[in-house]
């Protein structure tokens, strides 16, 4: 197909794959599956889920490539998108106590079951290189999805998809100032928990 | 600044929101301000020690997206393809942001509107065009399929289910990769072939805007530099032929990209648009060879075996084509190639060729 120069941006790719180039999508794909996936996976903290929201994110900007406009930030629809398919999702687990949602995963998780193995608060005393970035990732994995649901959406938006406030604002329609407190909240309350883990995370540098 | 001022403006601060004069007044404030500079010292190392890592998502999961990908696009109905042409034009003239759904609705049911109000739109014909692609029994039978599956919350997709379970293996690769996990590749490298490229574009430009001919012409001249997008543009050129000129020129040339690019996805989508044309001017078969060519393809392969059933029902049962056996499917498959006349295409395209075209070329009214 048309070469596309790498470094095009997400709407000049989405206005190509409306044009019928389908190498324009594959790229968005690349670019955005990562992240997405990521963000769908600590928001709903199972990975068979976050793997098919992820692939229907993707669907739904297929069936609405008709309506995409180039004004709009790629990232914020497909975001927003991602985004109320997790609310969905978590609404209903709360319905139906949804066990998978509700509790820790199962010994496959990598967050869970390391964290498990994390008790130990002076993490510096004992623990050895490598165990210990295992451990400190699997802590900051629990602390981030153990946050309340709407800071760990403003937080993971932020973080993970690099939104900007006001973008996060659109994404979950609140007033750009609520999504900064919200923000703020998360990060307080991560810097609680990770508290013990900073210095000797300083140290990993 | 004070710190009152500052406390509302931290987040910005920490995460580089802030206008070049606010910013730099902050920074004065954090200096000075003791108080603050704890503060955004706290926040940012927060950050930096929540940053989370990044899994990689399940192998495949790539390759099950662009799957869908291919088979919602080609079941999307030819409305709405051409809707997706409207769109675009129509994208000047709604430019207040209205309902997805008015949208959608004004860009299929006002279509044809938009392209008359077009001064120097010749081809309000090309419209009648698609209306007969319309009336095609699969791309109706399609549509409530495809509305259903729209709104509904991710069940699992079959391509879905039947993958094997990605679990392990994320772990693996996960814990492989700990803290630093090496950005996903991205891009494909980016080949400086902008003169093609733009000529294909303005030629696509000029395709959407409805100057036929044109598209034509230009599509053709990348077909005859060759390149990786030679086989999209002969299809192109034979799609701009068809809303053009009509299936009578078109369906000759679609059978020359099926023969000319076997096995690529242009080629599959030239052979089933030739396979409609032919049914469109009442060559069955023609059309049943086509449709037949297609039956072991992935993505075509069931609609094709439902268009075949289609055009039986419409002929009366003929013993020889209902269920189609492999063995015939086989040999059929073979078969337009060796059937499909070359020469009423080259007589189309020379016929068109030789009437000058007003060159008003390059890129079109079509842009965003």
């Amino acid at each position: 197909m048309v070469a596309i120069p790498g470094d095009a941006s997400d709407e000049t790719l989405m206005v190509r794959y409306q044009r019928g180039d389908r190498d324009a999508f594959t790229l968005l794909v690349r670019r955005h599956q990562r992240p997405l996936y990521n963000f769908v996976l600590r928001q709903l903290r199972h990975q068979t889920l976050a793997e098919e929201i992820t692939q229907e994110v993707f669907l739904r900007v297929v069936q609405s490539a008709n309506e995409y406009k180039h004004e709009a930030r790629f990232c914020t629809w497909a975001y927003a998108i991602a985004r109320n398919l997790c609310v969905d999702q978590l609404r209903k687990a709360q319905h139906r106590r949804h066990p998978s949602l509700d509790q820790p995963l199962g010994p496959g998780d990598d967050a869970r079951a390391l964290a498990d193995v994390v008790p130990d608060p002076t993490p510096l005393a004992n623990a050895e290189r490598g165990a210990g970035a295992t451990q400190m990732r699997a802590m900051l994995i629990q602390a981030v999805e153990t946050l309340p649901d709407d800071q760990r959406e403003v937080y993971l938006l932020r973080e993970l998809a690099n939104l900007s406030f006001k973008e996060i604002a659109e994404v979950t329609g609140v007033a750009e100032n609520t999504a900064k407190s919200r923000m703020r909240y998360a990060l307080e309350r991560l810097r609680t928990r990770l508290a013990d883990y900073e210095e000797y995370a300083r140290a990993l540098r | 600044m004070d710190c009152e001022r500052f406390d509302r403006i931290v987040l910005d601060f920490l995460y580089d929101e802030l206008d070049e004069l606010t910013a730099a007044a902050a920074r004065r404030h954090v200096e000075q301000c003791a108080r603050c500079r704890g503060i955004v010292a706290g926040l940012r190392a927060t950050r930096e020690v929540g940053a989370l890592p990044l899994v990689d998502p399940p192998e495949g999961l790539e390759l099950r997206i662009l799957e869908a990908e291919r088979q919602v696009r080609d079941r999307l109905p030819m409305r709405q393809r051409a809707g997706r042409a409207v769109s675009v034009l129509a994208g000047y003239a709604m430019r207040p942001q209205l309902a997805m759904a008015a949208l959608l609705l004004l860009a299929i049911g006002s279509g044809l509107v938009f392209f008359r109000q077009r001064p120097n739109d010749r081809d309000t014909v090309s419209v009648t065009e698609r209306g007969v692609a319309e009336s095609d029994p699969e791309q109706i039978s399609v549509l409530p399929r495809l509305d259903s599956e729209a709104p509904a919350s991710p069940t699992p997709r079959p391509s879905l289910a039947a993958a094997p379970s990605p679990l392990a293996k994320e772990l693996a690769s996960a814990t492989r990769n700990g803290m630093a996990v090496a950005p996903a590749a991205t891009a494909a490298p980016a080949e400086a072939r902008d003169g093609e490229d733009s000529v294909y574009q303005a030629a696509l430009a000029a395709y959407h805007a409805g100057r036929y001919r044109e598209a034509r012409q230009q599509f053709e001249s990348v077909v005859a530099q060759g390149g990786g997008d030679a086989a999209r543009a002969a299809y192109y050129a034979a799609l701009s032929a068809k809303a053009g000129e009509g299936c009578g020129s078109a369906a000759t040339l679609f059978d020359q990209v099926s023969q000319h690019y076997p096995g690529t996805g242009a080629g599959y989508d030239a052979t089933w648009e030739a396979a409609g044309c032919y049914s469109t001017l009442g060559d069955t078969e023609r059309a049943r060879r086509s449709y037949q060519a297609l039956l072991d393809e992935a993505s075509y392969g069931a609609r094709a075996t439902a268009a075949l059933a289609q055009l039986d029902r419409a002929d009366g049962p003929t013993p020889a084509s209902a269920p189609v056996p492999v063995a015939a499917r086989k040999s059929a498959a073979s078969a337009p190639a060796a059937a499909a006349p070359a020469k009423p295409a080259a007589a189309a395209g020379g016929a068109v060729k030789a009437e000058p075209e007003p060159s008003k070329s390059k890129a079109g009214p079509a842009r965003q």
